[in-house]
């Protein structure tokens, strides 16, 4: 049993963890944790992803590294990028794959671990600030065991050259592992940065991540913040990303899960001040009996905000996808623009999706729409291509690429884009 | 070239096509006209083998080969091409990457050798310099944001790039302005070289100036009801449909 297992390991923590105000706040989130436990079937909020395989299993934290991640990482998609690198097996740094290209030192790309000794002010601002632990049991869990993860930290006015890619291994070679890794992202006034956030796995054994990444973006910053997640094998995920923004801000996010066994999104974004931009854009791609659960929401809390939303799915085999998009327009979010769709094309009779927008306004001036689809491929435009000479099997791949292609362009960094563009090939 | 012995189709149990007959040389241009819901798509429709259509009776030989036996992609590598009179829009696929693909699987089917990428653009790019098609419109998405004018246009230029043996016209004047018109006719026309045929659908006399018929049949409740040169849609410009109906109600009297 997974809980017994981290009752354990935070008794471990505790023995050998310096009194402090960090300690303070995982103590107490732990306590949340306890209070809460494991998010069942009978919440709301996860109604359709069951965790039972999850916790009925036994993970384990472990710092042990094998050679094998040298060859995934040099393998990767990602690594072929002029970036900066921070590489994480298990939820551990890996000294070795990192690099930093970034010139000047007034940026700082770390990890969390070294962060909070050497920006120990940044740290305390922002850390815990934004991914509520309350009513959360999986941020709460994270927060309590955290591993470690990424730091980064653009003062203001600057921008970041070259993406920051935070590669994240599970390597389960040995043993079941669990990994709970913590990124904080902050990005101060007119600042510019892009993320990559990338996961893999390794090894016959099972992974489990519980990770959460907290962005907070200074007025008139420009975020920009692929996830990649490529998890093949027995891999569950559960992942919270929280973007906090500042007046005059813009977000653009793209999630793209092209494998796990059960992957779980949550994506928040909280607009703090006006004229804000968020857009969030994703694609999955399941196959055999995944599972993937994309929960957005976005809180528009001041006027003037425009958010796009645009998630995408491609289901084969006996897999399952969800789909929940909350939009919450708050009393004095006047004049706000949100949009958002979630297209589904099954390619079995077995796959399912689940999908629910769920609008909440509570301003009178506004324009929201959504939309939700689920079908088959488009028939006008397979026989247009088949009037073409494009053989059946031929023109539904290249409807489903496009169809997908769609949303890896969402991405700005078009040697990525491209090699993304093969993988989904590959898949479909 | 083409041979259509008493077809008869149907879709959702309503009969559309009540006996076609018709004969279509090599180099030949024929034109198909006649009111609204004659049955004039659905010939179109169903020589392109879309599947919503249930062909109940007679047969289709296109070059001794028998159409109706085969796929829709079949059809078109044989050498059919279906001008449609809605292009569809494909958003994420270029044109270009769209035409690579229909001509290296008309290759395929035909035992050649693809073409290269170069020899490719090579031909791209005389075909649009043919065409007077615009350079940006083949980068762009298939018919993505394109106007009317644009996507019947685009329709032309793929009939450059797949050099069909025939090609039928689904009411490729509806929605155009005279400019586009005359502009989509000049390219029909460059085509012409006496062996490939047309089949023009349409429902004005006026895409007939452009592009000359040899024949012209005009299609009445699912038949041909009567054949001409093309003084006959003149004829029927200048007096409409209803004495042609008149005809046939008094000869189905009679």
């Amino acid at each position: 049993m997974l809980l017994e297992t981290i009752k354990k390991d935070f008794i471990q923590y505790k023995a050998q963890a310096e009194p402090g105000e960090f300690l303070t706040l995982r103590e107490a989130a732990f306590a949340e944790f306890e209070k809460l436990g494991f998010p069942t079937t009978k919440h709301e909020e996860w109604k359709y992803t069951n965790l039972k395989s999850i916790t009925d299993n036994t993970f384990q934290s472990t710092c042990e590294i094998k050679s094998l991640v040298n060859e995934l990482f040099n393998a990767s998609i990602e690594s072929k990028l002029t970036a900066n690198f921070l590489v994480f097996v298990n939820g551990s740094l890996v000294n070795e794959l990192s690099k930093i290209i970034e010139k000047d030192n007034s940026i700082v790309i770390s990890s969390l671990a070294t962060s909070r000794k050497n920006n120990q002010a940044i740290f305390n601002q922002h850390f815990g600030k934004y991914a509520k632990v309350e009513g959360q049991a999986m941020n709460a869990l994270n927060t309590a065991l955290l591993s470690d993860g990424a730091f980064v930290f653009v003062p203001k006015g600057k921008t970041v050259v070259h993406p920051v890619v935070i590669f994240n291994i599970s390597d389960a070679s040995d043993l079941n592992v669990l990994a709970q890794p913590r990124n904080l992202i902050v990005v101060e006034e007119q600042s510019t940065l892009t993320i990559v956030e990338t996961y893999y796995a390794t090894g016959t054994n099972a992974s489990f991540t519980n990770v959460v990444t907290e962005t907070y973006a200074g007025k008139s910053a420009h975020v920009e913040h692929y996830k990649i997640q490529q998890q093949a094998g027995a891999c569950y995920q559960n992942n919270f990303t929280q973007f906090f923004q500042e007046a005059d801000t813009n977000i653009n996010h793209v999630t793209l899960t092209l494998d796990g066994t059960l992957v779980r999104n949550n994506l928040h974004f909280y607009m703090n001040g006006e004229n804000c931009n968020s857009l969030l854009y994703g694609l999955y791609v399941t196959d055999n009996k995944d599972l993937v659960d994309n929960h957005t929401r976005v809180d528009h809390a001041k006027p003037n905000c425009f958010s796009d939303e645009k998630y995408k799915g491609i289901l084969k085999g006996h897999s399952t996808a969800v789909f929940n998009g909350k939009i919450m327009v708050h009393l004095d979010a006047q004049k706000t623009n949100a949009y958002q769709r979630n297209q589904n094309i099954l390619l079995s009779d077995d796959a399912t999706v689940n999908t629910k927008p769920q609008l909440e306004i509570f301003a009178d001036d506004v324009k929201c729409t959504h939309g939700a689809t689920v079908g088959e491929l488009d028939e006008e435009s397979m026989f247009y291509l088949r009037s073409r000479g494009i053989p059946e099997d031929v023109a539904r791949k290249l409807l489903l690429t496009a169809y997908a292609v769609d949303i890896a362009e969402k991405i700005k960094i078009p040697e990525l884009v491209e090699l993304l563009e093969q993988k989904i090939d590959g898949k479909l | 070239m083409l041979e259509i012995k008493d077809l008869k189709a149907e879709i959702e149990g309503k009969k559309i096509l009540n006996g076609i007959n018709l004969v279509v040389k090599p180099g030949e241009v024929h034109a198909i006209m006649g009111p609204n819901g004659a049955g004039k798509s659905t010939l179109s429709a169903v020589l392109a083998g879309r599947a919503d259509y249930a062909v109940t009776g007679g047969e289709v030989s296109f070059n001794g080969k028998d159409l109706l036996e085969m796929s829709p992609e079949d059809r078109a590598r044989e050498g059919v091409f279906l001008a449609f009179q809605y292009p569809v829009e494909i958003p994420g696929v270029s044109t270009t990457n769209f035409l690579k693909t229909a001509i290296n699987e008309k290759r395929k089917y035909l035992g050649l050798e693809p073409m290269e990428a170069t020899a490719f653009l090579k031909f791209m790019r005389e075909k649009m310099e043919l065409m007077e098609m615009d350079k940006a419109l083949t980068s762009r998405s298939l018919n993505e944001g394109f106007s009317g004018g644009e996507k019947k246009r685009n329709e032309v230029f793929q009939m450059a790039m797949l050099e069909p043996k025939l090609t039928i016209m689904d009411e490729t004047d509806s929605g155009l302005d005279i400019d586009a018109l005359r502009l989509v006719s000049a390219g029909v026309n460059k085509l012409k070289d006496g062996e490939r045929s047309f089949v023009v659908i349409t429902h004005y006399q006026r895409l007939l100036d452009y592009i000359v018929p040899d024949f012209v049949h005009v299609l009445y409740k699912g038949r041909i009801v009567k054949s001409g040169d093309a003084s006959l849609a003149k004829e029927l410009e200048a007096k409409g449909y209803d004495w042609i109906k008149a005809e046939v109600e008094q000869e189905a009297n009679a």
